[in-house]
């Protein structure tokens, strides 16, 4: 199920419910996403795309597995965008997008793509689109136990139960980096709580939250940037 | 009758393994060429020994010995820096060979510091370095010594829980500790006053 619902204020907004109770022994995960479109986007053929994290601050990251499954499911969809590895790109424009010193605003972008070593560089390799993705995963909350006996004739048995909740929650900023401006950005927030009942033997039911957060993200990100608005 | 707490397990099992293990690491990367103009200037580049053999060795109480050698790979990460910086750099085999050069850069190694998420009650292992370039007029006269701070760090939570997590965040933290070092004397040495009047000269 989704619900677009649109803000005033901006040009386009888009706010997704999906709901996923998967397959048996998998546990439910509830993600939402949301759109916000600065600028008209779309893809021709040779255009690329690089998906970023951001690494400059001392005490959070976005998960490299994180940056990757949204590269890996961008590659994967019905409309395939073409997608350069974030390692690939960062070594092709070293030291530009080196942590310390990458672009935080897209002001700064308009400042290293004037450099014309590096204009050239982008424009050889046909980078289109920056994504950054600022965001993480956490374990909100967890309770319960669970023990395990070895009993006569070194059987192990369990009994108990644990439980835990994870939070993901992402932001993905689209810069266009032939136009040099923001072209609007999709965030998703997903969470969803695992359980490990035990009578004799465990049975993990595990949500599987970060994985939620990058398809429906990368499903939005698709959207956004090969529609042409 | 034994107990055990399950949500425990896996913990027990990865501290057994690595928890008071320490770490040993070797720094092997190739950091890349920088996308920068070069300066018009031939320039003589001394490596200095503390660049060459430079091993860190570190006791941290109750986690182990650590050991992080840095000491083949430096020599390479500044080759291309200054390959990239200035239109001629020649390698000087002392510092009296200068070769008619217009200046002579020796990059020094100062310090290393790092730290482990245990120490730090964070989630990354974090690697400082310290380095100084030492930049002689071809008369031999000290013109200035500047100072290269470089920083890497590494996500503990990019490594499964069976993985040697302290050797291979302390290795990918120096990786990009060198390649933070590059960065910045790529980006700024030039902006360096008595660069810039070196390069003002060469161009009068």
């Amino acid at each position: 199920m989704r619900a677009i619902v649109w803000s005033g204020a901006l040009r386009a907004a888009g706010v997704g419910a999906i709901g996923i109770c998967a397959a048996a022994l998998s546990g439910c995960v509830t993600a939402t996403v949301q759109e916000v479109r600065e600028a008209e986007t779309g893809m021709t053929e040779g255009d690329r795309v690089v998906v970023l994290g951001r690494r400059h601050k001392t005490r959070s990251e976005t998960e490299t597995d994180f940056i990757d499954c949204v590269s890996d499911q961008l590659t994967r969809k019905r409309e395939p965008v073409n997608v350069m590895s974030e390692g690939e790109f960062v070594d092709s424009v070293f030291p530009w997008f080196e942590p310390l010193v990458a672009p935080l605003e897209v002001d700064d972008l308009s400042h290293v793509i004037s450099k014309p070593l590096v204009a050239e560089r982008i424009d050889e390799i046909g980078v289109r689109y920056l994504v950054w993705i600022e965001g993480h995963t956490e374990r909100t909350a967890e309770a319960g136990r669970l023990t395990c006996n070895v009993i006569s004739g070194a059987i192990p048995a369990c009994i108990g139960f644990l439980t835990w909740d994870n939070d993901s929650n992402y932001e993905a900023s689209i810069w266009d980096v032939r136009t040099g401006i923001n072209a609007g950005r999709v965030s998703t927030e997903a969470s969803g709580t695992s359980f490990v009942p035990a009578v004799v033997v465990p049975i993990p039911i595990i949500a599987r939250v970060r994985q939620s957060a990058c398809t429906t993200l990368s499903e939005q990100l698709q959207a956004f940037l090969v529609s042409e608005h | 009758m034994t107990v055990v707490r399950l949500g425990l397990l896996p913990v027990a099992v990865a501290f057994a393994v690595f928890g008071c293990t320490g770490a040993n690491v070797v720094v092997n990367t190739v950091v890349p060429s920088p996308l920068v103009e070069p300066l018009p200037l031939r320039v003589g580049v001394f490596f200095d020994e503390s660049l060459r053999g430079y091993v860190h060795e570190e006791t941290v109480e109750d986690h182990g010995d650590f050991r992080i050698e840095l000491g083949s790979v430096q020599v390479p990460v500044f080759e291309r820096a200054f390959d990239a910086l200035f239109e001629e750099t020649v390698a000087l085999s002392s510092m009296e060979a200068t070769d008619g050069v217009a200046a002579v850069i020796v990059p020094v190694f100062e310090e290393l510091q790092f730290s482990i998420p245990a120490q730090t009650r964070g989630q990354f292992f974090e690697v400082w370095i310290k380095y100084r370039i030492d930049v002689f007029g071809s008369d031999g006269e000290l013109l200035t010594s500047w100072a290269l701070p470089a920083y890497g760090k590494s996500n503990e939570r990019n490594f499964g829980f069976m993985e040697d997590s302290k050797g291979s965040g302390l290795t990918e933290a120096s990786v990009w500790a060198l390649r933070d070092a590059a960065a910045h004397l790529s980006l700024y040495f030039p902006r360096v006053p008595e660069i810039a009047e070196l390069v003002q000269g060469g161009q009068g």
